[in-house]
């Protein structure tokens, strides 16, 4: 999805890049160092110390061994048992999110890596890095649909079911309310190039394919980089975290 | 506004580092409000679940440790909000429900008792009566003013109790002093199987379970060591508990003040009766022809099923209850690990009494549901408290331990010896005949010194 327009470069983007991915990496120590306000231990003093959380949590990881831990990364961080025991349709929400937003991420950051590639052509591979990535096209999409799905669902629960509606915050409404944001722009901009998948020419506008891609592109590295290591997004890092220390709660 | 108390930030001190991680794990997925007992009744106080609760702690102590806080310095707390929040917090049975069903695998139980300690240290908790807790257990080492010469007082003359043994019996405060039919049903069976056990005497203190439910853990260092070392000097391989709270506190809390090597096994009395029953050594003779359901604790059930096992917290007082001839036994529709909680846990009842009658009253609506007479559990607390619920809501389902159901069905003799405390009794109970047994309920002759009333 190229968004080389209003003057971005490619050289403008690769130091963005640079700069985001540094203020999540402060963000995700300014969080370890902030729960390092606990303590190590039911008696223990107070230590204050990145690194004893990161102690800790390790500890708390493996005290019951590598199996144990094995077992609730891939039962309970990877398959979410505890959402599925408690409702299946916030399963289904979950993992299209988690799954759909995940692979998306990793795909855009093995995107950049191709356009660096192309870019420079690195070890002669530009043509091949430009054939790749024109195959990520139905991933993609795929992934798209799924976080889209996810979205609608997580969305529609919060309007439609009164209970969860009562109990929803401006929190709750700007997080689901921008993921969504995020999914739609990123379809939209793809539309509007003409020749999706399942669409067609639909919606093809290709003069602004690339101002829609730009914003959305925005929109996904500001909820990404500015908002969630400094909100209470944070629980998208510390959820498993948290199912990991506690063996997954069982 | 903000005074010289208010200016400190929020203690975080007694948490540990992964809970205030759990803190920042919460998704907010609104499942533990489905459930919490307490928002149940008090449907206009969202704040009182736990997913506000820690959304509150958060912007809390963001006053003091956001990313704004550390550019433009630090907001003070003030009053109102800290009062609202300590009241929330306390608001809590931890009955932890909200763990079990908790997406994040939240130890929400942990969490809350460790969050409460920081609001003593800081001068904000605990509230209402709790704060007598430390005051009448550290000056008699039981909450009811009671003498600790007095411990076995209610024991009947001809059953034999051993000052040191491999099993011994820790009764706890309640069975001693305020249930002593409970007491004496415990003693009647144990003897009556030819049980050798021993009783702790004068040097039973206290479990100290109602100061680390709200926070005082000043107390309990004490308490457990000197129960811990009072057990090893008894030579105990196996200690038994008849009392929710008591088994709680040896099996979880207790081990994390001893340094020293603990040798003896903490085990519900529930389970040391059902290997009885298997192995054909209870010999029942009379038929309680009532309908029964069974109030698990939270202590027993929710609280010990990952260390102990659920066979061990839900199925052994069933098998217990289902053994006895003529009862018609049906579950609550919230039961074991989803059960509604009684209420009275967490200080709750000795802290906002009326929060803890409400819930009471609703697990009594509970038990009335599926026409239960009798609502039985293996919690001298949750008895007291579904009793007053109970009376409150002019029902007439009456409430009972496990054990004096299998007592009375046994045709053991119940009479309580008399007692300082005789008068301060007050509990249903079953009166024998040779070939069945009446629902009755004794009524307190005197009003008591119970300063706290019962809460754990």
């Amino acid at each position: 999805m190229a968004f080389y327009t209003l003057g971005l470069t490619f050289n403008l983007v690769i130091l963005l890049t640079v700069i985001i991915l540094a203020v999540w990496i402060y963000g995700i120590y300014f969080n370890f160092k902030k729960w390092g306000l606990g303590s190590t231990g039911y008696h223990d003093q107070l230590r204050n110390s990145f690194w004893l959380f990161l102690a800790t949590w390790v500890h708390e990881a493996f005290k019951d061994g590598l199996w144990v831990f094995l077992r609730t990364v891939v039962l309970d961080v990877l398959l979410l048992r505890r959402t599925l025991a408690r409702s299946p349709v916030r399963w289904v929400m979950h993992m299209s999110m988690f799954y759909g937003f995940l692979a998306l991420a990793a795909m855009s950051g093995f995107a950049l890596f191709l356009d660096i590639i192309e870019h420079f052509n690195l070890a002669g591979l530009a043509h091949e890095a430009e054939m790749v990535k024109e195959m990520l096209g139905l991933p993609f999409d795929v992934f798209g649909y799924l976080l889209l799905i996810g979205a609608t669902i997580a969305v529609s629960r919060r309007i439609l079911l009164k209970f969860v509606r009562d109990n929803t915050t401006a929190y709750d409404a700007f997080l689901i309310g921008a993921v969504f944001l995020i999914t739609i722009t990123g379809f939209y901009a793809e539309w509007m190039r003409g020749n999706s998948f399942l669409i067609g020419n639909l919606f093809e506008y290709p003069v602004y394919a690339p101002h829609f891609a730009l914003i959305h592109t925005v929109l996904a590295i500001g909820l990404f980089a500015l908002v969630l290591p400094w909100s209470k997004y944070i629980h998208v890092i510390a959820t498993p975290m948290t199912l990991i220390a506690n063996r997954g709660g069982e | 506004m903000a005074d010289q108390k208010n200016s400190k930030p929020l203690m975080t001190g007694f948490m540990l580092s992964t809970q205030l991680m759990e803190v920042d794990g919460c998704n907010r997925c609104q499942e533990c409000m489905k459930w919490c007992p307490t928002f149940a009744v008090r449907p206009d106080r969202p704040g009182i679940t736990p997913m506000y609760k820690n959304a509150r702690w958060r912007e809390l102590m963001a006053k003091s440790h956001s990313l704004r806080a550390k550019i433009f310095g630090a907001k003070p707390l003030n009053d109102d909000e800290m009062k609202v929040f300590t009241e929330d917090t306390y608001s809590c049975t931890t009955c932890g429900v909200c763990g079990t069903v908790c997406e994040a695998g939240i130890r929400t139980v942990e969490l809350w008792e460790a969050m409460r300690p920081n609001l003593v240290a800081r001068g904000d908790g605990p509230v209402g009566k709790q704060n007598m807790f430390p005051k009448l257990v550290k000056a008699d080492r039981n909450p009811y003013m009671a003498k600790q010469e007095d411990r076995l007082c209610w024991v009947p003359k001809d059953v034999k109790v051993q000052e040191s043994g491999e099993i011994v019996y820790f009764a706890g405060c309640t069975a001693a002093y305020r249930q002593q039919a409970l007491g004496v049903a415990t003693v009647r069976i144990l003897d009556s199987l030819g049980v050798p056990f021993a009783m702790l005497g004068k040097d039973e203190w206290c479990c100290a379970s109602a100061m680390v439910r709200t926070g005082q853990r000043d107390v309990m260092a004490e308490h457990a060591v000197h129960n811990v070392d009072a057990l090893k000097d008894a030579g105990a391989k196996k200690v038994l508990f008849a009392c929710a709270g008591c088994l709680r506190n040896a099996a979880v809390d207790w081990p994390l003040w001893y340094e020293g090597y603990i040798p003896y096994e903490t085990m519900p009395l529930s389970v040391f009766l059902r290997d009885a029953i298997r192995k054909g050594e209870i010999n029942y003779k009379i038929p309680l022809n009532y309908a029964v359901t069974y109030h698990d604790p939270c202590h027993n059930g929710r609280h010990l099923m990952h260390l102990k096992g659920k066979d061990w917290s839900f199925e052994s007082p069933r098998d217990c209850v289902q053994s006895i001839p003529g009862i018609k036994f049906r579950d609550m529709v919230r039961n074991r690990a989803l059960q509604r909680c009684c209420g009275a846990g967490g200080g709750v009842k000795a802290g906002i009494p009326d929060l803890a009658l409400d819930c009471a009253k609703a697990r009594v609506r509970d038990g009335e549901e599926v026409s239960a007479e009798v609502i039985a559990s293996t919690c001298p607390f949750c008895r007291r408290n579904i009793m007053d619920g109970r009376n409150d809501a002019k029902s007439g389902i009456k409430v009972l331990d496990v054990v004096e159901l299998m007592a009375a069905s046994m045709g053991l003799d119940m009479t309580i010896p008399e007692n300082p405390y005789t008068k301060f009794q007050e509990q249903d109970v079953l009166v024998c005949g040779p070939a069945e047994c009446k629902l009755d309920t004794v009524e307190r002759k005197a009003p008591g010194k119970d300063e706290v009333g019962e809460a754990h």
